[in-house]
Protein backbone atom coordinates (compact mmCIF):
# COMPACT_ATOMS: atom_id res chain seq x y z
CA UNK A 1 0.00 0.00 0.00
CA UNK A 2 1.15 3.48 -0.90
CA UNK A 3 2.13 5.59 1.71
CA UNK A 4 1.80 9.06 0.74
CA UNK A 5 4.40 12.20 2.96
CA UNK A 6 2.44 15.08 2.96
CA UNK A 7 4.11 18.95 4.02
CA UNK A 8 2.66 19.49 7.65
CA UNK A 9 3.50 22.75 7.37
CA UNK A 10 3.96 26.13 4.91
CA UNK A 11 7.69 26.42 4.58
CA UNK A 12 10.54 26.12 2.81
CA UNK A 13 12.59 22.64 1.10
CA UNK A 14 16.29 22.69 3.17
CA UNK A 15 17.03 19.30 2.94
CA UNK A 16 15.74 16.29 0.68
CA UNK A 17 17.25 13.49 2.54
CA UNK A 18 16.02 10.29 -0.12
CA UNK A 19 15.21 10.01 -3.88
CA UNK A 20 13.24 7.69 -5.82
CA UNK A 21 14.23 4.22 -5.11
CA UNK A 22 15.99 4.15 -1.75
CA UNK A 23 14.45 1.56 1.09
CA UNK A 24 13.21 3.32 4.20
CA UNK A 25 12.37 2.12 7.30
CA UNK A 26 9.36 3.65 9.22
CA UNK A 27 11.05 6.88 11.36
CA UNK A 28 13.92 7.45 8.93
CA UNK A 29 13.79 11.48 8.02
CA UNK A 30 12.87 11.97 4.59
CA UNK A 31 13.22 15.51 4.44
CA UNK A 32 13.65 18.40 6.89
CA UNK A 33 11.57 21.89 6.02
CA UNK A 34 12.30 24.80 7.72
CA UNK A 35 9.89 27.56 8.73
CA UNK A 36 10.40 30.36 10.63
CA UNK A 37 14.31 29.36 11.54
CA UNK A 38 12.62 26.76 12.73
CA UNK A 39 13.40 22.79 11.47
CA UNK A 40 10.61 20.37 10.77
CA UNK A 41 11.89 17.20 9.60
CA UNK A 42 9.60 14.69 8.28
CA UNK A 43 9.69 10.71 8.60
CA UNK A 44 8.73 7.96 6.91
CA UNK A 45 5.33 6.60 8.28
CA UNK A 46 6.23 2.90 7.39
CA UNK A 47 9.05 0.51 6.02
CA UNK A 48 8.83 0.82 2.11
CA UNK A 49 10.85 1.71 -1.73
CA UNK A 50 10.43 5.63 -1.80
CA UNK A 51 8.27 5.81 -5.24
CA UNK A 52 7.80 9.47 -5.45
CA UNK A 53 9.90 12.62 -4.34
CA UNK A 54 8.11 15.61 -5.50
CA UNK A 55 10.02 17.98 -4.14
CA UNK A 56 13.46 19.58 -4.26
CA UNK A 57 15.97 21.01 -1.79
CA UNK A 58 15.92 25.04 -1.69
CA UNK A 59 11.96 25.53 -3.00
CA UNK A 60 10.06 28.19 -1.36
CA UNK A 61 6.99 29.28 -0.41
CA UNK A 62 5.51 25.67 -0.01
CA UNK A 63 1.87 24.70 1.35
CA UNK A 64 0.81 22.83 3.79
CA UNK A 65 -0.79 19.23 2.73
CA UNK A 66 1.02 19.19 -0.44
CA UNK A 67 2.31 15.11 -1.35
CA UNK A 68 5.91 15.68 -1.19
CA UNK A 69 6.56 11.48 -1.35
CA UNK A 70 5.27 8.61 -2.06
CA UNK A 71 6.49 5.41 -0.52
CA UNK A 72 5.22 2.12 -1.89
CA UNK B 1 -2.51 18.69 34.20
CA UNK B 2 -2.19 18.79 30.74
CA UNK B 3 0.31 16.02 29.43
CA UNK B 4 2.52 17.10 26.42
CA UNK B 5 2.39 14.27 24.22
CA UNK B 6 3.71 15.82 21.19
CA UNK B 7 4.64 19.40 21.66
CA UNK B 8 4.21 21.00 17.77
CA UNK B 9 6.68 23.72 16.74
CA UNK B 10 7.99 25.24 19.65
CA UNK B 11 4.54 25.72 21.42
CA UNK B 12 4.75 28.13 23.98
CA UNK B 13 3.09 29.63 27.43
CA UNK B 14 2.54 33.70 26.95
CA UNK B 15 0.36 35.85 28.87
CA UNK B 16 -1.16 39.53 27.29
CA UNK B 17 0.47 42.14 27.41
CA UNK B 18 3.61 40.19 28.40
CA UNK B 19 6.60 41.22 30.55
CA UNK B 20 6.26 44.84 31.07
CA UNK B 21 8.94 46.94 32.32
CA UNK B 22 12.00 45.42 31.78
CA UNK B 23 13.17 46.45 28.74
CA UNK B 24 16.09 48.35 30.69
CA UNK B 25 17.50 44.01 31.28
CA UNK B 26 17.11 43.56 27.74
CA UNK B 27 13.78 41.68 28.44
CA UNK B 28 11.36 42.42 25.65
CA UNK B 29 7.39 41.77 26.17
CA UNK B 30 7.17 38.65 24.43
CA UNK B 31 3.55 37.65 24.82
CA UNK B 32 1.22 36.32 21.98
CA UNK B 33 1.42 37.88 18.85
CA UNK B 34 -2.10 37.80 17.81
CA UNK B 35 -3.80 39.17 21.05
CA UNK B 36 -6.85 39.83 19.68
CA UNK B 37 -7.38 36.00 18.78
CA UNK B 38 -5.81 35.22 22.43
CA UNK B 39 -7.81 37.38 24.05
CA UNK B 40 -10.96 35.86 22.89
CA UNK B 41 -9.63 32.36 23.93
CA UNK B 42 -9.21 33.44 27.60
CA UNK B 43 -12.57 35.07 27.58
CA UNK B 44 -14.52 32.33 25.94
CA UNK B 45 -13.63 30.06 28.86
CA UNK B 46 -14.13 32.83 31.84
CA UNK B 47 -10.43 33.64 32.38
CA UNK B 48 -9.11 37.45 32.46
CA UNK B 49 -8.27 38.21 28.72
CA UNK B 50 -4.84 38.32 29.63
CA UNK B 51 -4.06 35.11 31.60
CA UNK B 52 -1.16 32.43 30.56
CA UNK B 53 -2.33 30.29 27.62
CA UNK B 54 -0.75 28.40 24.71
CA UNK B 55 0.82 29.97 21.36
CA UNK B 56 0.88 26.95 18.79
CA UNK B 57 2.68 27.79 15.32
CA UNK B 58 2.27 26.42 12.58
CA UNK B 59 1.70 22.80 13.60
CA UNK B 60 0.13 22.20 16.97
CA UNK B 61 0.40 19.93 20.05
CA UNK B 62 -1.01 16.91 20.99
CA UNK B 63 -2.22 17.04 24.56
CA UNK B 64 -4.23 14.91 27.30
CA UNK B 65 -6.26 16.24 29.89
CA UNK B 66 -5.46 14.84 32.91
CA UNK B 67 -8.13 16.30 34.35
CA UNK B 68 -11.82 17.43 33.61
CA UNK B 69 -11.38 21.25 32.07
CA UNK B 70 -12.82 23.37 29.70
CA UNK B 71 -10.91 24.91 26.83
CA UNK B 72 -11.15 26.84 23.98
CA UNK B 73 -8.97 27.47 20.63
CA UNK B 74 -9.19 30.31 18.70
CA UNK B 75 -6.91 31.41 15.80
CA UNK B 76 -5.33 29.76 13.45
CA UNK B 77 -7.23 26.38 12.43
CA UNK B 78 -5.21 23.55 13.03
CA UNK B 79 -7.40 20.84 12.16
CA UNK B 80 -8.15 20.10 16.32
CA UNK B 81 -9.94 16.66 17.23
CA UNK B 82 -10.66 15.31 20.91
CA UNK B 83 -10.41 11.81 21.23
CA UNK B 84 -10.48 11.97 17.55
CA UNK B 85 -13.63 14.13 17.16
CA UNK B 86 -13.09 16.98 15.19
CA UNK B 87 -13.52 20.16 17.90
CA UNK B 88 -14.85 23.52 16.37
CA UNK B 89 -12.43 26.76 17.07
CA UNK B 90 -14.10 30.20 18.62
CA UNK B 91 -16.00 27.97 21.46
CA UNK B 92 -15.70 27.14 24.57
CA UNK B 93 -15.24 22.82 24.99
CA UNK B 94 -15.55 20.69 27.91
CA UNK B 95 -12.61 18.09 27.89
CA UNK B 96 -13.26 15.12 30.18
CA UNK B 97 -9.94 13.64 32.01
CA UNK B 98 -7.93 11.06 30.18
CA UNK B 99 -9.18 12.91 26.47
CA UNK B 100 -6.58 13.56 24.09
CA UNK B 101 -6.27 17.03 22.18
CA UNK B 102 -4.41 16.56 18.53
CA UNK B 103 -4.02 19.52 16.27
CA UNK B 104 -1.80 19.59 13.05
CA UNK B 105 -1.17 22.23 10.75
CA UNK B 106 -2.11 25.55 10.45
CA UNK B 107 -4.75 25.65 7.35
CA UNK B 108 -6.24 29.43 7.12
CA UNK B 109 -3.40 31.47 9.89
CA UNK B 110 -0.17 30.62 11.64
CA UNK B 111 -0.71 30.66 14.71
CA UNK B 112 -3.58 28.94 17.16
CA UNK B 113 -4.40 29.81 20.50
CA UNK B 114 -5.34 27.31 23.69
CA UNK B 115 -6.83 28.61 26.74
CA UNK B 116 -8.43 26.79 29.25
CA UNK B 117 -10.16 27.78 32.11
CA UNK B 118 -7.77 28.70 35.06
CA UNK B 119 -5.10 29.64 32.92
CA UNK B 120 -1.75 27.71 32.90
CA UNK B 121 -0.12 27.95 36.29
CA UNK B 122 3.51 28.12 35.31
CA UNK B 123 6.32 29.91 37.41
CA UNK B 124 5.95 33.94 37.10
CA UNK B 125 9.17 35.21 36.34
CA UNK B 126 9.58 39.30 36.81
CA UNK B 127 5.76 39.61 36.33
CA UNK B 128 4.93 37.45 33.88
CA UNK B 129 4.76 34.03 32.39
CA UNK B 130 5.17 34.56 28.95
CA UNK B 131 8.08 32.37 27.51
CA UNK B 132 11.22 34.25 25.69
CA UNK B 133 13.08 31.61 24.04
CA UNK B 134 15.88 33.45 23.07
CA UNK B 135 16.62 34.68 26.73
CA UNK B 136 15.52 31.13 28.10
CA UNK B 137 13.32 32.42 30.73
CA UNK B 138 9.81 32.57 31.25
CA UNK B 139 6.97 29.43 30.49
CA UNK B 140 8.44 25.75 31.01
CA UNK B 141 12.12 26.39 32.64
CA UNK B 142 12.64 29.44 30.13
CA UNK B 143 11.46 27.03 26.54
CA UNK B 144 8.63 26.32 24.64
CA UNK B 145 6.58 22.99 25.50
CA UNK B 146 8.40 19.97 25.38
CA UNK B 147 7.08 15.37 25.05
CA UNK B 148 6.12 14.43 28.11
CA UNK B 149 6.16 17.53 30.38
CA UNK B 150 2.90 18.24 32.58
CA UNK B 151 1.83 21.93 31.53
CA UNK B 152 -0.06 22.97 35.32
CA UNK B 153 -3.24 25.05 34.83
CA UNK B 154 -4.80 26.57 38.35
CA UNK B 155 -8.37 25.69 39.02
CA UNK B 156 -11.16 27.59 37.16
CA UNK B 157 -15.05 26.98 36.11
CA UNK B 158 -15.42 27.10 32.59
CA UNK B 159 -18.31 26.73 30.83
CA UNK B 160 -19.27 24.55 27.62
CA UNK B 161 -20.83 25.79 24.57
CA UNK B 162 -19.91 29.77 24.84
CA UNK B 163 -19.10 31.01 21.12
CA UNK B 164 -17.44 34.21 20.20
CA UNK B 165 -19.65 36.33 17.75
CA UNK B 166 -18.35 36.34 13.97
CA UNK B 167 -18.35 39.95 13.94
CA UNK B 168 -16.30 40.05 16.96
CA UNK B 169 -13.45 37.51 15.52
CA UNK B 170 -10.35 38.95 13.18
CA UNK B 171 -10.86 37.60 9.36
CA UNK B 172 -7.36 36.23 8.25
CA UNK B 173 -7.07 36.50 4.26
CA UNK B 174 -6.74 33.01 2.51
CA UNK B 175 -5.01 34.66 -0.66
CA UNK B 176 -1.36 35.41 1.15
CA UNK B 177 -1.85 39.18 0.88
CA UNK B 178 -2.25 41.08 3.77
CA UNK B 179 -2.61 44.99 4.51
CA UNK B 180 -1.48 46.17 7.50
CA UNK B 181 -1.29 49.56 9.01
CA UNK B 182 1.88 51.82 9.57
CA UNK B 183 2.94 54.40 11.38
CA UNK B 184 5.29 56.91 10.03
CA UNK B 185 8.60 57.49 12.12
CA UNK B 186 10.64 57.61 14.01
CA UNK B 187 12.75 58.64 11.51
CA UNK B 188 10.75 58.52 8.13
CA UNK B 189 13.06 61.54 7.70
CA UNK B 190 16.07 59.96 6.58
CA UNK B 191 14.18 58.01 3.46
CA UNK B 192 13.54 60.29 0.58
CA UNK B 193 9.96 60.96 -1.41
CA UNK B 194 10.56 58.14 -3.70
CA UNK B 195 11.77 55.59 -1.00
CA UNK B 196 8.58 56.53 0.96
CA UNK B 197 6.27 55.74 -2.25
CA UNK B 198 8.67 52.96 -2.98
CA UNK B 199 7.67 51.53 0.30
CA UNK B 200 4.26 52.18 0.59
CA UNK B 201 3.32 51.09 -2.94
CA UNK B 202 5.50 47.60 -2.96
CA UNK B 203 3.87 44.02 -1.94
CA UNK B 204 6.70 43.30 0.69
CA UNK B 205 7.59 39.64 0.99
CA UNK B 206 7.55 37.75 4.54
CA UNK B 207 11.20 35.93 4.27
CA UNK B 208 11.35 32.81 6.35
CA UNK B 209 14.46 34.12 7.80
CA UNK B 210 11.65 35.57 10.36
CA UNK B 211 11.17 34.60 14.08
CA UNK B 212 9.26 35.80 17.58
CA UNK B 213 12.67 38.56 17.48
CA UNK B 214 11.93 40.02 13.71
CA UNK B 215 10.34 39.66 10.66
CA UNK B 216 12.96 39.87 7.52
CA UNK B 217 11.04 41.56 4.23
CA UNK B 218 12.16 41.16 0.55
CA UNK B 219 11.50 44.27 -1.83
CA UNK B 220 13.01 46.72 -3.50
CA UNK B 221 16.15 48.67 -2.39
CA UNK B 222 15.62 51.76 -0.14
CA UNK B 223 16.58 55.54 -0.96
CA UNK B 224 17.73 58.04 1.26
CA UNK B 225 17.36 61.86 2.00
CA UNK B 226 20.94 63.82 2.41
CA UNK B 227 21.13 63.63 6.69
CA UNK B 228 21.48 59.79 6.28
CA UNK B 229 24.85 60.46 3.95
CA UNK B 230 25.99 63.91 5.39
CA UNK B 231 26.15 62.78 8.89
CA UNK B 232 28.70 62.94 11.72
CA UNK B 233 30.74 60.05 12.09
CA UNK B 234 29.17 58.67 15.44
CA UNK B 235 26.31 57.82 13.42
CA UNK B 236 28.07 54.95 11.38
CA UNK B 237 29.20 54.59 7.82
CA UNK B 238 26.05 53.32 6.50
CA UNK B 239 23.25 55.55 5.10
CA UNK B 240 21.20 53.61 7.32
CA UNK B 241 23.17 53.64 10.33
CA UNK B 242 22.50 56.03 13.28
CA UNK B 243 24.17 56.73 16.63
CA UNK B 244 22.62 53.73 19.27
CA UNK B 245 18.84 54.60 19.96
CA UNK B 246 16.11 52.57 21.09
CA UNK B 247 13.54 50.31 19.56
CA UNK B 248 10.11 50.62 19.46
CA UNK B 249 8.20 47.22 19.73
CA UNK B 250 6.76 47.47 15.89
CA UNK B 251 9.55 49.40 14.49
CA UNK B 252 10.19 48.49 10.81
CA UNK B 253 14.19 48.47 11.25
CA UNK B 254 16.32 49.34 8.41
CA UNK B 255 19.48 46.74 8.46
CA UNK B 256 21.29 48.38 5.60
CA UNK B 257 19.12 47.39 2.80
CA UNK B 258 16.78 45.05 4.71
CA UNK B 259 13.61 45.76 6.42
CA UNK B 260 13.00 44.06 9.51
CA UNK B 261 9.75 44.54 11.91
CA UNK B 262 10.30 44.01 15.72
CA UNK B 263 8.21 42.23 17.10
CA UNK B 264 7.36 40.43 20.45
CA UNK B 265 10.90 39.12 21.57
CA UNK B 266 12.92 42.48 19.97
CA UNK B 267 16.13 43.83 20.44
CA UNK B 268 15.34 47.00 22.59
CA UNK B 269 17.99 49.11 20.73
CA UNK B 270 20.74 49.35 18.36
CA UNK B 271 22.00 51.49 14.98
CA UNK B 272 19.85 50.96 12.54
CA UNK B 273 17.00 53.57 11.15
CA UNK B 274 13.80 52.52 12.17
CA UNK B 275 11.29 54.86 9.33
CA UNK B 276 8.23 53.48 10.03
CA UNK B 277 6.09 51.64 13.00
CA UNK B 278 3.86 48.83 12.30
CA UNK B 279 1.13 49.47 15.61
CA UNK B 280 -0.26 46.94 18.09
CA UNK B 281 -3.25 46.89 16.67
CA UNK B 282 -1.61 45.15 13.23
CA UNK B 283 -0.16 42.61 15.54
CA UNK B 284 -2.38 39.91 14.66
CA UNK B 285 -2.18 40.12 10.95
CA UNK B 286 2.04 39.63 11.88
CA UNK B 287 0.86 36.83 13.72
CA UNK B 288 -1.44 35.02 10.76
CA UNK B 289 0.96 35.73 8.62
CA UNK B 290 3.00 32.57 6.62
CA UNK B 291 6.39 33.11 5.04
CA UNK B 292 5.84 33.87 1.88
CA UNK B 293 3.11 35.99 2.26
CA UNK B 294 2.97 39.08 1.79
CA UNK B 295 2.20 42.85 2.99
CA UNK B 296 0.78 46.19 1.63
CA UNK B 297 1.40 48.74 3.91
CA UNK B 298 -1.13 51.21 4.87
CA UNK B 299 -0.11 54.70 6.15
CA UNK B 300 -2.57 56.34 9.50
CA UNK B 301 -1.70 58.27 12.21
CA UNK B 302 -0.81 57.50 16.00
CA UNK B 303 -4.25 58.49 16.57
CA UNK B 304 -6.05 56.32 14.16
CA UNK B 305 -3.80 53.13 15.24
CA UNK B 306 -4.91 53.92 18.82
CA UNK B 307 -8.27 54.00 17.77
CA UNK B 308 -7.92 50.62 16.49
CA UNK B 309 -6.18 48.81 19.30
CA UNK B 310 -9.34 50.49 21.42
CA UNK B 311 -11.87 48.86 19.36
CA UNK B 312 -9.90 46.00 19.21
CA UNK B 313 -9.50 45.23 23.22
CA UNK B 314 -13.11 46.37 23.38
CA UNK B 315 -14.20 43.12 21.60
CA UNK B 316 -11.71 41.14 23.72
CA UNK B 317 -15.09 41.06 26.37
CA UNK B 318 -18.18 39.55 27.28
CA UNK B 319 -20.06 41.22 25.32
CA UNK B 320 -18.65 39.56 22.23
CA UNK B 321 -19.69 36.11 23.18
CA UNK B 322 -23.07 33.80 22.75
Amino acid sequence: MAHEVELQTAGNMWKVLVKPGDAVKAGDTLFIMEVMKMEVPHEAPADGVVAAVNISEGEEGLDAGFVAVVID
Amino acid sequence: MLEVIKPGLETSIQDWPGRQGYLKCGFPWSGPMDHWSFRLANVLVGNAPGAAGLECQFIGPTLRFQRDGVFALTGADMQAKLDGVPVPAWESIAAKAGQTLEMTFAKVGARAYLAIAGGFDNEVFFGSRATFHKGGLGGMQGHAIKAGQVLPVAAGQGVAGRRVKPSARPVFVTDKRWQVEVCAGPNDDWIDEAGQQRFLSTAWKLSSKSDRGGFRLEGPEWTFTERAYNKPPEHGSDPANIVDHGYPLGAINLAGQTPIILVNDWPDGGGFINPYTVPTCAFWKLGQSKPGETYQFVQLSVEDAQAEARRITALCAESSIE
